[in-house]
């Protein structure tokens, strides 16, 4: 089913008119800002790469670099499996999947700012429901390493039933016959969940896993509530990093090299993970 | 296809007349008929008593007055503060600083002069710290509002029991909590501000300079000592490990619970501690923060001051706003209805003061030593090291020699930004 | 057995799901005395307080009213372009689709944060300072790269034929696409439009920069507003937030029982 360039154009027009203005001018504006030395405390100057070369030898970007990456793996490998795991049960819930379908979406629902405290409270070593539950005296997010799984926890919490809401839609697009076919034929459950789900889900996984991912490796609200980038810059991600160096140094040409290099890590692992699953963009 | 065009164009005509219209009703007001805007975080309060006396000010000067507020938290506010007035935004006339902004927000060229505001009479009724954080290169750029300080909150009682007194020193803090907690397990000693954000600094710069130290090079060997103590709190158990998550309400919940022998918080927390119900009510005693042998008390300066907007397009408005809010009649007001603490000496001789607000009264000994931070347009930046080396000292992560070479790298590099 | 096995998954994945969010409906309506104390879990003499506070002392109602338009308004014009755009790249086939679905993801790479003053300076350049419809237009374009790729791959799944042959029958594309396509693709448009309209609903950086009063301010930011310098009232924020997710799990509720259950029951699939 060809049709003519001019019709095409048409119909994506207004959403790319909509990006250009919203995503793409403010993105040249920040990659010029990249290459600048822009403070409100000195005349503005053009840096060329010397922003790039002074990242390079950043021990606090690569500690950055290191926490976010971290972080973003380690997050959305578990949102995927519960995520699928929830799909699943809620396709199975029957009579009361709408009020299922409603539970499941409050932690997506609460704002980002009110999870965040809500957690920092339930983190807290003395009166925090967690160590209450446990009956332990465990310092969350006082310790950097274990902060930075309490913060991964807090946002597998939030943002699985983003993963579970996609993996939910394409579930209800695979045509039921399909199953009754693998049965009729003999196969098991665990035979038709590998080459009839998954496959045909797999494009609504790669869309899931570059989104998440991409809002993953950017994440700066969630952590900064929780741990303000400590202890001793343990948690301190790259957009938080960013975050201060353009915000609290006042340094925009720096911070907007700092975004640049997010946009950068962020697009390679796209790239990766389309390689890998492969077949989401033909 | 036509009937497509159609139904798009009339869509895109219609988003585009709602887009028209809800822009064009926001009318710009604060433009015209010169209303003075203010911005400021909220006042924890009845807002009754603010609203009046705004609305005294409006009668006798004839300016109208908008208030706006801001989130509480500081980071959100200088986030706010820093995009609008890199575009000087002419949307508000005086806005609340935060203690540590006012050289930063001055060399930014985002502050008017206000030195003709505050002249040397006038300077003199202030408490040194307060004067100092709003003076840059010689020039006043901010009134100072409201000022803070740390103090130490000690439970009486329990210090009364085992016959000890208020400690005066560091080392008398750790013995009393010793003997303290030893009789009572889930007590802790002391707990303070230790998380990675702001108050670390004022915290940290407490147990620094109160051992004689600074971050300046030639007091390198004090400041040392004074986050060696800092470290040495949590390792001899007299402050739990998870002080590093503790910011100041956490602190205040748990001393308020009966949690903690010692606490150092604002004065802000007074007020919430012997309220209707708090456990701890009529228990709680306050002093000046201990010191090391040798040296003086040093509590940080916290607070607000009130800065104009160098594109305010109603500058002698915003001024005269900006003085009257500093003046001392509208500070003891505010003192009165909301327990802030005024910058000027005078109001602590007051009698109604006194009267209505023991406590205010007594911090006047704590406010006339209280020290700024490094008061420098490269504060804010500086302050991201500050956090997380004196984070990492707390944590046992660095040794404090080596925490505070890199301060003073850091600051170094920034001098010449 | 299995059915065993699977109401226990069940429970335990609501229990996961809305345990952290009870806590904060239980902490809503604990008196001031019990919020700060625990045990107990229960509130011992639960109140209304908070929820009095919030909605009498602040203007709570206009701003959950903004934060309706502008996540309404971002997720129509989403869902509109990004399903237009959808069909065209799923069905049309045009050249250099995949360049085009990449720049779209590429686009939503960088921090937002990087981006709010570029963003802020439009926004007044426009003359939309202040104003919802920077929100909306804001929240779309975000919102855009996420709506484009997800109808594409929904309006894929729907089989070729059906367009085709509305078109032999008479149809106009137009016509084709708005009773044929569109209604296949629907638990697609009802995902995304929950996820684009709760994204616009809780987003909180933008609202805080491009907003200045309370004519445009919306909800994140209002919570944002109860403490005061110091002092956090845990009751009025946990009030606060039940108040705030409220009307979005609800929404999520009607449409999936209206529209998709409605819709898979009558579904004929090839």
């Amino acid at each position: 089913m060809r049709s003519g360039r001019a019709e095409s154009l048409l119909l994506v027009g207004p959403a790319a008119c909509l990006l250009a203005v919203v995503t793409a001018v403010p993105m040249v504006h920040v990659v010029w800002l990249s290459l600048q030395e822009r403070t409100p405390f000195r005349p503005p100057a053009f840096a060329g790469l010397e922003n790039y070369l002074r990242l390079a030898a950043d021990e606090r970007f690569w500690n950055a670099l290191w926490n976010t990456v971290y972080f973003a793996v380690v997050s959305v490998a578990l949102e995927l499996v519960l995520g699928l795991a929830v799909a699943l049960a809620v396709a199975r819930a029957g009579r009361m999947r709408s009020l299922v379908y409603g539970a499941i979406l409050v932690p997506w629902a609460v704002p980002t700012v009110v999870s965040a405290r809500m957690w920092e409270w339930m983190y807290n070593p003395e009166i925090g429901v967690l160590n209450h539950l446990l009956g332990a005296r465990i310092n969350w997010l006082g310790d950097p390493v274990l902060a930075l799984h309490a913060a991964i926890a807090m946002d597998v919490w939030k943002s699985t039933p983003f993963v579970a809401l996609l993996l939910l839609a394409g579930l209800q697009g695979i045509p039921r016959d399909l199953y009754r076919a693998a049965a009729i034929d003999g196969a098991g459950a665990w035979i038709a969940f590998r080459r009839i789900t998954l496959p045909l889900l797999a494009p609504v996984i790669l869309v899931a896993t570059v989104f998440r991912t991409i809002d993953a490796l950017r994440v700066f609200d969630a952590v900064y509530v929780l741990t303000g980038g400590g202890p001793a810059n343990g948690t301190e991600t790259l957009s938080i990093y960013a975050y201060k160096v353009l915000f609290q140094t006042l340094d925009f040409g720096y911070g907007s090299t700092l975004a640049v290099a997010v946009l950068a890590v962020t697009a390679a692992a796209t790239l990766v993970y389309a390689r890998l699953l492969g077949g989401g963009t033909e | 296809m036509a009937l497509l065009t159609r139904r798009r164009t009339a869509l895109a005509l219609g988003a585009l007349a709602l887009g028209a219209l809800v822009g064009g009703c926001r009318a710009r007001e604060a433009d015209d008929n010169g209303i003075v805007v203010f911005r400021h975080p909220k006042l924890f309060g009845d807002p009754g008593p603010f609203d009046a006396l705004i609305a005294g000010f409006e009668r006798a000067s004839g300016i109208r007055v908008r208030r706006d507020a801001l989130p509480a938290s500081s980071d959100e506010q200088h986030l706010f503060y820093a995009i609008n007035l890199q575009a000087r935004s002419r949307e508000f006339d005086v806005l609340a600083l935060d203690a540590i902004w006012v050289a930063e927000f001055a060399q930014a060229g985002w502050l008017r002069d206000l030195t003709h505001l505050l002249p040397p009479e006038h300077g003199a009724d202030l408490f040194p710290g307060p004067r100092e954080s709003v003076t840059w290169r010689e020039r006043i750029h901010a009134l100072p509002w409201f000022a803070d300080a740390g103090l130490l909150y000690y439970r009486k009682d329990l210090l009364d029991r085992h016959g000890l007194s208020p400690p005066g020193t560091w080392q008398g803090l750790m013995d009393a909590a010793r003997v303290v907690t030893r009789q009572r397990p889930g007590l802790h000693g002391f707990v303070w501000q230790g998380k990675q954000y702001e108050g670390l600094v004022c915290n940290a710069l407490e147990f620094v300079r109160s051992h004689g130290g600074d971050l300046a090079a030639a007091q390198a060997d004090a400041a040392a000592r004074g986050l060696a103590f800092m470290r040495a709190l949590v390792t001899e158990g007299v402050t739990p490990a998870y002080v590093t998550t503790l910011t100041e309400e956490p602190t205040r919940v748990i001393f308020g619970r009966g949690g903690a022998l010692f606490l150092r918080n604002w004065p802000y927390a007074w007020r919430l501690l012997e309220r209707e119900g708090s456990p701890v009510r009529g228990r709680v005693g306050v002093s000046v923060l201990p010191h090391a042998p040798g040296h003086a008390a040093a509590a940080t300066l916290g607070g607000w001051q009130l800065g104009v907007n160098a594109h305010s397009p109603r500058p002698e408005s915003a001024e005269r706003l900006a003085a009257f809010l500093a003046a001392a009649p509208a500070q003891k007001a505010l003192a009165l209805a909301y327990g802030y603490s005024p910058p000027r000496r005078s109001l602590y001789d007051d009698a109604e003061l006194a009267a209505a607000q023991p406590f205010i009264a007594r911090l006047r000994a704590v406010l006339e030593a209280a020290r700024p931070r490094p008061v420098s347009p490269q504060y804010v930046a500086l302050s991201q090291t500050l956090q997380a080396q004196f984070s990492a000292v707390l944590t046992g992560a660095r040794a404090p020699e080596t925490a505070l070479a890199a301060i003073r790298r850091v600051a170094t590099m920034l001098q010449t930004r | 057995m299995r059915r065993l096995g699977a109401w226990i998954g069940l429970a335990a994945v609501v229990l996961w799901s809305l345990a952290p969010f009870a806590w904060q409906v239980l902490t809503s309506l604990k008196p001031y005395a019990e919020l700060e104390t625990l045990p107990p879990l229960l509130p011992g003499a639960p109140t209304l307080a908070h929820y009095h506070a919030i909605l009498a002392g602040q203007p709570f109602g206009q701003l959950m009213l903004n934060s309706l338009v502008a996540a309404s308004g971002a997720t129509l014009l989403a869902l509109l372009f990004g399903s237009l755009a959808g069909f065209a790249l799923a069905k049309l086939r045009p050249p250099g689709r995949a360049a085009t679905l990449a720049a779209a993801v590429t686009l939503s790479m960088l921090p937002p944060i990087a981006t709010v003053s570029p963003l802020f300076l439009l926004t007044n350049a426009a003359g939309l300072h202040d104003t919802l419809a920077a929100l909306v237009l804001v929240y779309a374009g975000f919102a855009l790269p996420l709506a484009v790729w997800l109808m594409t791959q929904f309006f894929r799944g729907v089989p070729d034929e059906l367009y085709v042959a509305a078109r032999v029958d008479g149809c106009s594309a137009a016509g084709a696409f708005v009773r044929v396509m569109l209604p296949l693709a629907v638990p697609g448009l009802v995902a995304t439009g929950l996820l684009v309209f709760v994204f616009a609903w809780n987003e909180f950086l933008y609202a805080l920069s491009l907003t200045a009063s309370t004519a445009s301010r919306t909800v994140p930011v209002g919570i944002a507003l109860f403490p005061g310098i110091h002092e956090v009232p845990w009751g009025e924020i946990a009030a606060g937030s039940v108040v705030a997710t409220a009307p979005v799990v609800l929404l999520a509720i009607v449409f999936q029982r209206r529209v998709l259950e409605g819709l898979t029951a009558g579904a004929v699939k090839g």
